[in-house]
């Protein structure tokens, strides 16, 4: 993004930039109109896809739904299919509907969370501290099928560690009763609240077009009309038996964000009760060798806040020779910096929170290769010099 | 369009019990399926080391005494554990299992979180083999 010099700066962040996650902004402004925004990201680089390279398929499992609290089942999930696409093996039809469940919960929680932060953002405090207290009701309905409240650890290589027995079933269908109720007057609120609709409608609007061009994804860019879901699109686990609705809405404002995260919360709680009305009979696992036959494979799954990409290679090993994530959160960051000119300084935590970020998911390192002289690459003496030397 | 439309929540919530849990004075049951603490029954295992090969945190260490009379002892590091369950389901001699019991495992020491299973004798064998070489090394 270029800037003009002459410009005040104002850096938000590296600590708290609005969200509890560290991220560098930096807004050129004339007086309160934002003229130029520019991000860096990285600060919580952790090295995880090198780190995978090391552990054994199983291990991975669960470094890889460390990746992300909030969605930490669909990362394990979106690893588990290109694991299985590669060693061949087809997961029984009552483990990919048990996934399929526990990816909607916890697209119901991680919405429910987005909106009292968005909220917050927005200085509706009531909103906040009532959806969380709400969202207690999924998160526990989560822990009470696998046992933990944020890593649910429920998949497996080949399929699934838990079933759900017809007792739980009637505790999630009470959950899910009473999450609706609160999510059409969450809905209620958003939609008629003088104060906030000031703060959310026509703020940030996207058209279509540039939803497209900037390669929005997830529910930022459904906000914008673009109906792109992978759910719907290319359907994996039992998302062609238990069919999902895209949500879409045409305002592509602010506004438009929080009504179709509502209404696809109301459209994960409609498949979920299907799921369990018309679970399929059968087993939870399948067996997976330990080696995995050499090769590639992508998988694609919709987490809560757009499309997440797996690429995953094997060299026929117990170890991945490579895995790559791409999560949605990187994708939308240039909607950030092109939607933020021209707007008010004080909408820039509204606008940042507008696209559900989540910081730790996005960082990973790419190493561009420029030939045999490039400055980026260090040996391992020359870096422990460089350790010294700065010390010193 | 309307001004404060939670009000209506906001007032009925005056007359409502708080949100919170009064713990640790008030202890609601954890769910049955709740990953606590790993137990170790050494009855049935046979020494395979699948849990020790899956264990993506490197909690656990299968300590062979006698291979020929199946006596193993298990040094469980439950500081390491992520309570993924992964060893539950790699056993097949249903050896391990996560207690929903005893899950308040924050200690201010190191010493709580070096957990020894297996027989008396087996782990006083090992105790007293690894404080000799202990004593060598220093």
């Amino acid at each position: 993004m270029t800037a003009d010099t002459n410009k005040f700066v104002i850096p938000i962040g590296p600590q708290h930039p609005a969200l509890k996650e560290p991220a560098n902004f930096e807004f050129w402004v004339d007086g309160e109109i934002v003229t130029g925004a520019s991000v860096r990201l990285g600060y919580v680089h952790r090295g995880i896809e090198k780190g995978a390279e090391a552990r054994t398929w199983t291990q991975n499992l669960y470094l890889m739904e460390r990746i992300c609290g909030i969605c930490s089942h669909v990362h394990a999930t979106a690893y588990t299919l290109g694991v299985e696409k590669l060693a061949g093996v087809e997961v029984p039809p009552r483990a990919n509907a048990i996934r399929q469940l526990m990816a909607e919960l916890e697209r119901i929680h991680s919405h429910m969370l987005w909106l009292g932060v968005a909220a917050h953002e927005g200085g509706f405090d009531t909103l906040f501290m009532y959806s969380w207290r709400d969202r207690e009701t999924v998160m526990d309905l989560l822990e009470k099928i696998s046992g933990n409240k944020v890593h649910y650890s429920a998949n497996l290589l080949g399929g699934v560690k838990f079933d759900i027995t017809p007792e739980l079933a009637a505790e999630v269908h009470k959950g899910l009763d009473f999450l609706e109720e609160r999510n059409r007057f969450y809905l209620k609120v958003v939609t008629t609240d003088e104060t906030f609709i000031g703060r959310t409608r026509d703020i940030g609007t996207m058209t279509t077009e540039k939803a497209e061009f900037l390669g929005a994804i997830g529910p930022t860019a459904r906000a914008s009309g673009v109906a792109r879901d992978i759910r719907v699109d290319a359907p994996y686990l039992t998302y062609d038996q238990f069919p999902v609705k895209v949500m879409t809405h045409t305002s592509g404002d602010l506004h438009g964000r929080f009504i179709v995260r509502i209404h696809e919360t109301f459209e994960s709680i409609r498949v979920i009760r299907e799921i369990l009305d018309h679970i399929p009979q059968g087993d939870l696992t399948t067996r997976v060798p330990r080696r995995i036959p050499a090769g590639e494979a992508v998988s694609r799954v919709e987490a809560p806040r757009g499309e997440l990409l797996y690429f995953i290679a094997s060299n026929g090993s117990e170890k991945p020779e490579r895995v790559k994530v791409r999560t949605p959160s990187l994708c939308n960051w240039s909607t950030v910096l092109s939607l933020a000119i021209g707007l008010k300084l004080a909408d820039m935590p509204m606008l940042l929170s507008g696209i559900d970020p989540c910081f730790s998911c996005n960082d990973r390192s790419i190493r561009l290769k420029r030939g045999q002289q490039d400055p980026q690459v260090w040996s391992w003496e020359k870096l422990r010099q460089y350790g010294i030397e700065y010390y010193r | 369009m309307s001004v404060g439309p939670m009000i209506s929540d906001l007032l009925r919530s005056l007359f409502k019990q708080p949100a919170t849990e009064l713990y640790p004075f008030v202890k609601t049951p954890a769910p049955t399926r709740l990953r606590g603490k790993l137990t170790w029954d050494p009855t049935s295992c046979t020494g395979c080391q699948l849990c020790v090969k899956d264990c993506p945190a490197n909690a656990i260490e299968l300590i062979v005494i006698d291979k020929a009379n199946k006596r193993f002892i298990m040094n469980y590091h439950a500081d390491h554990c992520i309570y993924c369950a992964q060893c539950v389901v790699s056993c097949r001699f249903n050896c391990l299992r996560l207690s929903n019991e005893d899950w308040e495992l924050a200690a201010a020491q190191k010493q709580p979180f070096e957990v020894y299973y297996g027989k008396e004798e087996d782990v006083a064998l090992f105790m007293e083999q690894a404080a000799k070489t202990g004593a060598k090394q220093a």
